[in-house]
Protein backbone atom coordinates (compact mmCIF):
# COMPACT_ATOMS: atom_id res chain seq x y z
CA UNK A 1 0.00 0.00 0.00
CA UNK A 2 0.88 3.66 -0.85
CA UNK A 3 0.35 6.33 1.49
CA UNK A 4 2.65 9.05 1.55
CA UNK A 5 3.88 11.01 3.15
CA UNK A 6 5.29 8.30 5.30
CA UNK A 7 4.85 7.69 9.11
CA UNK A 8 8.45 8.74 10.03
CA UNK A 9 8.04 12.17 7.83
CA UNK A 10 4.75 12.79 9.68
CA UNK A 11 5.87 12.16 12.84
CA UNK A 12 9.02 14.35 12.22
CA UNK A 13 7.18 17.42 10.84
CA UNK A 14 4.39 17.05 13.82
CA UNK A 15 7.11 17.02 16.55
CA UNK A 16 8.68 20.12 14.85
CA UNK A 17 5.69 22.28 15.15
CA UNK A 18 4.85 21.38 18.71
CA UNK A 19 8.52 22.72 19.48
CA UNK A 20 8.81 25.54 17.25
CA UNK A 21 4.90 26.66 17.44
CA UNK A 22 3.04 25.24 20.19
CA UNK A 23 5.64 24.70 23.18
CA UNK A 24 7.14 28.61 23.19
CA UNK A 25 3.62 29.39 24.07
CA UNK A 26 3.22 27.36 27.38
CA UNK A 27 4.71 27.89 30.54
CA UNK A 28 4.98 25.53 33.41
CA UNK A 29 3.47 22.03 33.70
CA UNK A 30 1.94 22.41 30.09
CA UNK A 31 5.07 23.31 28.78
CA UNK A 32 6.87 20.15 30.46
CA UNK A 33 3.92 18.26 28.97
CA UNK A 34 4.54 19.27 25.82
CA UNK A 35 8.42 18.67 25.89
CA UNK A 36 7.32 15.19 27.49
CA UNK A 37 5.43 14.52 24.25
CA UNK A 38 8.09 15.95 21.65
CA UNK A 39 10.73 13.60 23.41
CA UNK A 40 8.62 10.53 22.71
CA UNK A 41 7.91 11.44 19.41
CA UNK A 42 11.73 11.28 18.59
CA UNK A 43 12.08 8.59 20.28
CA UNK A 44 9.26 7.24 17.78
CA UNK A 45 10.98 8.65 14.68
CA UNK A 46 14.68 7.06 15.70
CA UNK A 47 13.06 3.61 16.11
CA UNK A 48 11.23 3.56 12.51
CA UNK A 49 14.42 4.85 11.17
CA UNK A 50 16.65 2.31 13.00
CA UNK A 51 14.10 -0.15 11.87
CA UNK A 52 14.32 0.45 8.26
CA UNK A 53 18.21 0.26 8.67
CA UNK A 54 17.29 -3.73 10.12
CA UNK A 55 19.23 -2.85 13.62
CA UNK A 56 16.90 -4.79 15.98
CA UNK A 57 18.01 -7.59 13.89
CA UNK A 58 21.83 -6.71 13.48
CA UNK A 59 21.65 -6.16 17.68
CA UNK A 60 19.85 -9.86 17.87
CA UNK A 61 22.42 -11.35 15.49
CA UNK A 62 25.40 -10.34 17.47
CA UNK A 63 23.20 -12.27 20.86
CA UNK A 64 22.67 -14.79 18.67
CA UNK A 65 26.40 -15.00 17.81
CA UNK A 66 27.20 -14.82 21.07
CA UNK A 67 25.26 -17.77 22.43
CA UNK A 68 26.11 -19.88 19.97
CA UNK A 69 29.35 -19.63 20.39
CA UNK A 70 29.27 -20.97 24.25
CA UNK A 71 26.83 -23.67 23.04
CA UNK A 72 23.70 -21.54 25.09
CA UNK A 73 20.34 -22.14 23.20
CA UNK A 74 17.82 -19.77 22.34
CA UNK A 75 14.30 -19.97 20.59
CA UNK A 76 14.18 -17.38 17.80
CA UNK A 77 13.88 -13.61 18.82
CA UNK A 78 14.44 -14.53 22.33
CA UNK A 79 18.13 -13.87 22.22
CA UNK A 80 17.77 -11.22 25.25
CA UNK A 81 15.92 -13.56 27.56
CA UNK A 82 18.55 -16.43 26.59
CA UNK A 83 21.18 -14.10 27.39
CA UNK A 84 19.47 -12.65 30.92
CA UNK A 85 19.37 -16.48 31.93
CA UNK A 86 22.45 -17.29 31.44
CA UNK A 87 24.06 -14.64 33.07
CA UNK A 88 21.21 -14.99 36.05
CA UNK A 89 22.31 -18.57 36.33
CA UNK A 90 25.95 -17.75 36.20
CA UNK A 91 26.70 -19.88 32.93
CA UNK A 92 28.53 -16.91 31.82
CA UNK A 93 32.24 -15.34 33.12
CA UNK A 94 31.48 -11.67 34.03
CA UNK A 95 34.46 -10.15 33.06
CA UNK A 96 34.74 -11.94 30.17
CA UNK A 97 35.28 -8.86 27.33
CA UNK A 98 33.14 -10.82 24.54
CA UNK A 99 29.90 -10.53 27.00
CA UNK A 100 30.84 -7.02 28.25
CA UNK A 101 30.74 -6.60 24.46
CA UNK A 102 27.32 -7.89 23.68
CA UNK A 103 25.94 -6.33 26.72
CA UNK A 104 27.08 -2.53 25.15
CA UNK A 105 25.71 -3.53 22.12
CA UNK A 106 22.01 -3.72 23.29
CA UNK A 107 22.41 -1.18 25.66
CA UNK A 108 23.40 1.24 23.08
CA UNK A 109 21.00 0.09 20.63
CA UNK A 110 18.25 1.46 22.97
CA UNK A 111 20.20 4.92 23.90
CA UNK A 112 20.26 5.14 20.01
CA UNK A 113 16.25 5.01 20.23
CA UNK A 114 15.77 6.58 23.70
CA UNK A 115 18.32 9.13 24.45
CA UNK A 116 20.95 9.30 21.50
CA UNK A 117 23.05 12.35 23.22
CA UNK A 118 23.61 9.90 26.64
CA UNK A 119 26.27 8.11 24.18
CA UNK A 120 28.63 10.46 24.02
CA UNK A 121 29.27 11.36 27.82
CA UNK B 1 -9.25 24.85 49.08
CA UNK B 2 -9.73 27.76 51.60
CA UNK B 3 -11.76 25.32 53.65
CA UNK B 4 -8.56 23.22 53.92
CA UNK B 5 -6.35 26.33 55.01
CA UNK B 6 -9.28 27.26 57.99
CA UNK B 7 -9.23 23.45 58.59
CA UNK B 8 -5.44 23.47 58.97
CA UNK B 9 -5.44 27.29 61.08
CA UNK B 10 -8.04 25.94 63.15
CA UNK B 11 -5.87 22.43 64.13
CA UNK B 12 -2.38 24.66 64.50
CA UNK B 13 -4.58 26.98 66.83
CA UNK B 14 -5.12 24.13 69.05
CA UNK B 15 -1.71 23.29 69.49
CA UNK B 16 -0.60 26.77 69.81
CA UNK B 17 -3.03 27.92 72.37
CA UNK B 18 -3.13 30.99 69.76
CA UNK B 19 -6.45 33.33 70.75
CA UNK B 20 -6.60 33.74 67.31
CA UNK B 21 -5.00 33.23 63.64
CA UNK B 22 -5.39 34.74 59.85
CA UNK B 23 -4.53 32.39 57.17
CA UNK B 24 -2.29 34.56 55.02
CA UNK B 25 -0.76 32.07 52.45
CA UNK B 26 -1.98 28.68 51.41
CA UNK B 27 -0.89 26.99 48.27
CA UNK B 28 -0.10 23.14 47.08
CA UNK B 29 3.33 22.76 46.42
CA UNK B 30 4.78 20.67 43.62
CA UNK B 31 6.37 16.91 44.01
CA UNK B 32 4.85 14.17 45.62
CA UNK B 33 2.35 11.85 43.56
CA UNK B 34 1.88 10.06 46.89
CA UNK B 35 1.63 12.67 49.37
CA UNK B 36 0.11 15.81 48.89
CA UNK B 37 2.32 18.93 50.18
CA UNK B 38 0.95 22.56 51.40
CA UNK B 39 2.58 26.00 52.15
CA UNK B 40 0.42 27.51 54.94
CA UNK B 41 1.76 30.80 56.17
CA UNK B 42 -0.28 32.20 59.30
CA UNK B 43 -0.68 35.05 61.31
CA UNK B 44 -1.02 33.52 65.09
CA UNK B 45 -1.78 35.84 67.64
CA UNK B 46 -0.70 34.65 71.21
CA UNK B 47 0.23 30.98 72.18
CA UNK B 48 3.18 29.43 71.61
CA UNK B 49 4.42 30.62 68.38
CA UNK B 50 3.00 34.06 67.82
CA UNK B 51 3.79 36.16 65.21
CA UNK B 52 3.75 35.07 61.18
CA UNK B 53 4.18 31.30 60.73
CA UNK B 54 5.27 29.34 57.68
CA UNK B 55 4.45 26.16 57.44
CA UNK B 56 4.30 22.99 55.54
CA UNK B 57 1.36 20.85 55.56
CA UNK B 58 1.79 16.75 54.22
CA UNK B 59 -1.28 14.69 53.71
CA UNK B 60 -1.51 11.65 51.61
CA UNK B 61 -2.92 12.46 48.32
CA UNK B 62 -6.49 11.21 47.16
CA UNK B 63 -4.83 8.22 45.09
CA UNK B 64 -3.76 6.76 48.73
CA UNK B 65 -0.70 4.37 47.12
CA UNK B 66 1.02 3.46 49.87
CA UNK B 67 4.20 2.12 48.54
CA UNK B 68 6.43 3.78 50.97
CA UNK B 69 6.26 5.34 54.90
CA UNK B 70 3.00 6.62 55.98
CA UNK B 71 2.53 9.75 57.43
CA UNK B 72 2.81 9.16 61.39
CA UNK B 73 6.42 6.98 60.48
CA UNK B 74 7.65 9.40 58.65
CA UNK B 75 7.46 12.04 61.13
CA UNK B 76 8.40 9.59 64.12
CA UNK B 77 11.95 9.78 60.98
CA UNK B 78 11.76 13.24 61.30
CA UNK B 79 11.57 14.16 65.07
CA UNK B 80 14.73 11.24 65.00
CA UNK B 81 16.64 12.97 62.30
CA UNK B 82 15.84 16.78 63.78
CA UNK B 83 16.91 15.23 67.37
CA UNK B 84 20.15 14.39 66.07
CA UNK B 85 21.13 17.79 64.89
CA UNK B 86 20.23 16.95 60.83
CA UNK B 87 18.45 20.06 59.36
CA UNK B 88 15.38 18.83 58.58
CA UNK B 89 12.00 20.71 58.64
CA UNK B 90 11.23 20.61 62.26
CA UNK B 91 8.16 18.40 62.70
CA UNK B 92 5.24 19.96 64.82
CA UNK B 93 2.75 18.22 65.62
CA UNK B 94 0.66 14.76 63.82
CA UNK B 95 -2.86 14.50 63.07
CA UNK B 96 -4.07 10.55 62.95
CA UNK B 97 -7.53 11.65 63.67
CA UNK B 98 -8.73 11.30 60.05
CA UNK B 99 -12.33 13.34 60.87
CA UNK B 100 -10.27 17.13 61.09
CA UNK B 101 -8.66 17.00 57.24
CA UNK B 102 -10.31 13.37 55.67
CA UNK B 103 -6.71 12.29 56.25
CA UNK B 104 -3.61 11.96 58.25
CA UNK B 105 -1.46 14.66 58.30
CA UNK B 106 1.17 16.57 59.98
CA UNK B 107 2.70 20.01 60.06
CA UNK B 108 6.48 20.92 59.78
CA UNK B 109 8.82 24.33 59.54
CA UNK B 110 9.05 25.27 55.85
CA UNK B 111 12.48 26.31 54.92
CA UNK B 112 13.53 29.18 52.76
CA UNK B 113 14.78 28.53 49.45
CA UNK B 114 14.57 25.98 47.07
CA UNK B 115 15.42 22.58 45.92
CA UNK B 116 15.96 23.01 42.30
CA UNK B 117 18.41 20.50 40.90
CA UNK B 118 19.38 22.39 37.91
CA UNK B 119 19.08 25.77 39.41
CA UNK B 120 21.84 24.62 41.67
CA UNK B 121 23.78 22.59 39.16
CA UNK B 122 24.02 25.68 37.22
CA UNK B 123 24.24 28.57 40.17
CA UNK B 124 27.49 30.57 40.04
CA UNK B 125 29.30 29.42 43.17
CA UNK B 126 32.94 30.05 44.07
CA UNK B 127 35.51 26.95 44.39
CA UNK B 128 35.04 27.59 48.20
CA UNK B 129 31.57 27.69 48.33
CA UNK B 130 31.32 24.38 46.52
CA UNK B 131 33.67 22.74 48.82
CA UNK B 132 31.59 24.23 51.83
CA UNK B 133 28.11 22.93 50.22
CA UNK B 134 29.45 19.30 50.12
CA UNK B 135 31.58 19.57 53.30
CA UNK B 136 28.28 20.17 54.71
CA UNK B 137 26.37 17.42 53.14
CA UNK B 138 28.49 15.07 54.43
CA UNK B 139 28.44 16.94 57.84
CA UNK B 140 24.09 16.14 57.74
CA UNK B 141 24.97 12.59 56.82
CA UNK B 142 27.26 11.87 59.60
CA UNK B 143 24.78 13.49 61.72
CA UNK B 144 21.64 11.14 60.56
CA UNK B 145 24.28 8.46 60.68
CA UNK B 146 24.35 8.66 64.53
CA UNK B 147 20.63 7.37 65.03
CA UNK B 148 21.20 3.58 65.15
CA UNK B 149 19.26 0.90 66.22
CA UNK B 150 17.13 -0.35 68.01
CA UNK B 151 14.99 2.81 68.42
CA UNK B 152 11.88 2.27 69.90
CA UNK B 153 10.30 5.08 67.75
CA UNK B 154 11.73 3.57 64.61
CA UNK B 155 10.42 0.26 65.48
CA UNK B 156 8.84 0.13 61.60
CA UNK B 157 12.13 -0.25 59.77
CA UNK B 158 13.20 -3.72 59.27
CA UNK B 159 16.83 -4.45 59.88
CA UNK B 160 18.86 -5.57 56.70
CA UNK B 161 18.78 -9.46 55.85
CA UNK B 162 21.95 -10.96 57.75
CA UNK B 163 23.47 -7.63 58.29
CA UNK B 164 24.31 -6.96 55.59
CA UNK B 165 22.30 -4.28 53.54
CA UNK B 166 24.56 -4.68 50.65
CA UNK B 167 23.64 -8.35 49.76
CA UNK B 168 20.53 -7.77 51.18
CA UNK B 169 19.93 -4.94 48.30
CA UNK B 170 20.82 -7.42 45.67
CA UNK B 171 18.65 -10.16 46.90
CA UNK B 172 15.62 -7.47 47.25
CA UNK B 173 16.36 -6.35 43.47
CA UNK B 174 16.89 -10.09 42.22
CA UNK B 175 13.11 -10.18 43.18
CA UNK B 176 12.27 -6.94 41.42
CA UNK B 177 13.11 -8.44 38.40
CA UNK B 178 12.13 -11.42 38.97
CA UNK B 179 8.46 -9.66 39.49
CA UNK B 180 9.27 -7.51 36.43
CA UNK B 181 9.34 -10.33 34.59
CA UNK B 182 11.37 -8.97 31.33
CA UNK B 183 14.55 -10.08 30.10
CA UNK B 184 17.30 -7.12 31.86
CA UNK B 185 20.84 -8.85 30.89
CA UNK B 186 22.89 -6.03 31.68
CA UNK B 187 21.08 -5.41 35.36
CA UNK B 188 21.53 -9.27 35.95
CA UNK B 189 25.37 -8.66 35.23
CA UNK B 190 25.57 -5.87 37.33
CA UNK B 191 23.82 -7.72 40.66
CA UNK B 192 26.32 -10.28 40.17
CA UNK B 193 29.20 -8.13 40.06
CA UNK B 194 27.46 -6.67 42.94
CA UNK B 195 27.09 -9.35 44.93
CA UNK B 196 30.48 -10.73 43.70
CA UNK B 197 32.18 -7.71 44.82
CA UNK B 198 30.34 -6.31 48.36
CA UNK B 199 32.78 -4.74 50.97
CA UNK B 200 32.60 -5.53 54.29
CA UNK B 201 29.57 -4.17 55.96
CA UNK B 202 29.57 -0.44 58.09
CA UNK B 203 27.66 -0.23 60.90
CA UNK B 204 23.87 -0.44 59.95
CA UNK B 205 22.82 3.14 60.81
CA UNK B 206 19.45 5.19 60.23
CA UNK B 207 19.86 6.26 55.89
CA UNK B 208 18.02 8.82 54.51
CA UNK B 209 17.85 6.60 51.12
CA UNK B 210 17.00 9.46 48.94
CA UNK B 211 19.61 11.47 49.82
CA UNK B 212 20.41 13.71 46.69
CA UNK B 213 20.50 16.73 44.40
CA UNK B 214 16.66 18.20 44.10
CA UNK B 215 16.04 16.73 47.60
CA UNK B 216 17.45 19.25 49.88
CA UNK B 217 16.37 22.99 50.27
CA UNK B 218 19.62 25.72 49.21
CA UNK B 219 18.87 29.45 50.21
CA UNK B 220 21.83 30.53 48.52
CA UNK B 221 25.15 28.56 49.32
CA UNK B 222 23.09 27.74 52.73
CA UNK B 223 21.58 24.01 53.03
CA UNK B 224 18.26 24.87 54.71
CA UNK B 225 16.43 21.86 55.01
CA UNK B 226 17.11 17.81 54.07
CA UNK B 227 13.49 16.98 52.60
CA UNK B 228 11.92 13.64 51.52
CA UNK B 229 12.37 11.05 54.18
CA UNK B 230 9.72 8.26 52.96
CA UNK B 231 12.51 5.95 52.15
CA UNK B 232 14.69 6.00 54.81
CA UNK B 233 15.84 2.81 55.82
CA UNK B 234 18.71 1.28 58.30
CA UNK B 235 21.18 0.50 56.18
CA UNK B 236 25.19 0.71 55.56
CA UNK B 237 26.31 4.43 55.69
CA UNK B 238 28.15 4.40 52.44
CA UNK B 239 24.95 3.92 50.64
CA UNK B 240 23.44 7.86 51.67
CA UNK B 241 26.95 8.80 50.16
CA UNK B 242 27.02 6.67 47.12
CA UNK B 243 23.36 7.88 46.47
CA UNK B 244 24.45 11.31 46.16
CA UNK B 245 27.28 10.22 43.97
CA UNK B 246 25.71 8.35 41.69
CA UNK B 247 25.75 9.43 38.05
CA UNK B 248 22.30 10.11 37.64
CA UNK B 249 22.11 13.17 40.19
CA UNK B 250 24.47 14.88 38.67
CA UNK B 251 22.18 16.65 36.19
CA UNK B 252 24.68 16.95 33.63
CA UNK B 253 27.42 18.46 35.67
CA UNK B 254 28.87 15.16 35.24
CA UNK B 255 32.49 16.22 36.61
CA UNK B 256 31.10 16.90 39.92
CA UNK B 257 30.71 13.87 41.58
CA UNK B 258 28.73 15.02 44.21
CA UNK B 259 24.95 15.53 42.95
CA UNK B 260 26.81 17.80 40.30
CA UNK B 261 27.91 20.21 43.15
CA UNK B 262 31.50 19.30 43.90
CA UNK B 263 34.23 17.20 45.16
CA UNK B 264 34.19 13.79 46.52
CA UNK B 265 36.73 14.41 48.75
CA UNK B 266 35.41 17.75 50.55
CA UNK B 267 32.34 15.01 51.61
CA UNK B 268 34.30 12.29 52.78
CA UNK B 269 36.25 15.37 54.95
CA UNK B 270 32.97 17.00 56.09
CA UNK B 271 31.66 13.23 57.13
CA UNK B 272 34.55 12.63 59.22
CA UNK B 273 34.97 16.19 60.90
CA UNK B 274 31.54 15.40 61.74
CA UNK B 275 31.62 11.85 62.86
CA UNK B 276 35.75 10.87 63.52
CA UNK B 277 34.92 8.24 61.29
CA UNK B 278 37.20 7.90 57.84
CA UNK B 279 34.73 6.20 55.13
CA UNK B 280 36.62 4.51 52.57
CA UNK B 281 36.10 5.90 48.91
CA UNK B 282 35.92 2.60 47.20
CA UNK B 283 33.09 1.15 49.33
CA UNK B 284 31.16 4.55 48.24
CA UNK B 285 32.16 3.66 44.67
CA UNK B 286 30.47 0.31 45.50
CA UNK B 287 27.61 1.79 46.42
CA UNK B 288 27.37 4.03 43.58
CA UNK B 289 26.62 1.12 41.30
CA UNK B 290 24.54 0.46 43.52
CA UNK B 291 22.63 3.30 43.21
CA UNK B 292 22.38 3.13 39.54
CA UNK B 293 20.98 -0.29 39.88
CA UNK B 294 18.07 0.90 42.12
CA UNK B 295 17.16 3.67 39.80
CA UNK B 296 16.86 1.58 37.05
CA UNK B 297 14.79 -0.58 39.32
CA UNK B 298 12.35 2.43 40.18
CA UNK B 299 12.39 3.19 36.54
CA UNK B 300 11.04 -0.28 35.75
CA UNK B 301 8.70 -0.46 38.27
CA UNK B 302 7.77 2.90 37.40
CA UNK B 303 7.43 1.88 33.96
CA UNK B 304 5.19 -0.97 34.55
CA UNK B 305 2.96 0.71 36.61
CA UNK B 306 2.18 2.64 32.97
CA UNK B 307 2.08 -0.82 30.93
CA UNK B 308 -0.10 -2.44 33.11
CA UNK B 309 -2.71 -0.12 32.90
CA UNK B 310 -2.39 0.69 37.36
CA UNK B 311 -1.40 3.95 36.19
CA UNK B 312 -1.61 5.50 32.53
CA UNK B 313 1.44 8.33 32.10
CA UNK B 314 3.61 9.79 29.64
CA UNK B 315 5.98 10.45 32.59
CA UNK B 316 5.78 6.78 33.75
CA UNK B 317 6.41 5.83 30.27
CA UNK B 318 9.53 8.12 29.89
CA UNK B 319 11.25 6.89 32.80
CA UNK B 320 11.10 3.45 31.43
CA UNK B 321 12.95 4.29 28.41
CA UNK B 322 15.77 6.44 30.55
CA UNK B 323 16.97 2.63 31.85
CA UNK B 324 19.14 1.92 28.95
CA UNK B 325 20.77 5.31 31.07
CA UNK B 326 21.82 3.67 34.00
CA UNK B 327 22.87 0.26 32.03
CA UNK B 328 25.17 2.50 30.21
CA UNK B 329 26.56 4.19 33.13
CA UNK B 330 27.02 0.66 34.96
CA UNK B 331 29.03 -0.68 31.95
CA UNK B 332 31.23 2.06 32.36
CA UNK B 333 31.19 2.98 35.77
CA UNK B 334 31.86 -1.30 36.95
CA UNK B 335 34.59 -0.92 33.71
CA UNK B 336 36.47 1.89 35.33
CA UNK B 337 36.37 0.56 38.91
CA UNK B 338 38.31 -1.96 37.94
CA UNK B 339 40.96 -0.33 35.72
CA UNK B 340 41.45 0.93 39.22
CA UNK B 341 40.36 4.34 38.01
Amino acid sequence: MINQPETGDLLTEARQVLLDSVAPELTGERKYQALMVANAMGMAIRELEQREQGRPEQTDQTVRAFLAERALEATAGDFETALARAIEGRCLDGTDPALRSVLRSLTEARLQINNPGYLKR
Amino acid sequence: MSALAETFCTFIVRQTDARSARVIDFDKLSGGAIQDNFGLTLELEGGSRPGRQEFVVRQDAPSGVTESLSRPEEFRLLEAAFKAGVTAPEPLWLCEDPQVSGRVFYVMSRAAGSASPRKLVKADFTTQQRRNIVRRLGAELARLHTVRPPQGSLEFLELPDGDNPALSRVALYRRYLKEIGEPQPVLEWALNWLEDNAPEPGPTVLCHCDFRTGNYMMDGDELTAVLDWEFAAWSDPCEDLGWLCCRSWRFGADHREVGGIGDKQDLLDGYREASGTDLDPLAVSYWEVMALVRWAMIALQQARRHTSGQQRSLELALTGRMVAQMEFDLLNQIQELEDGL
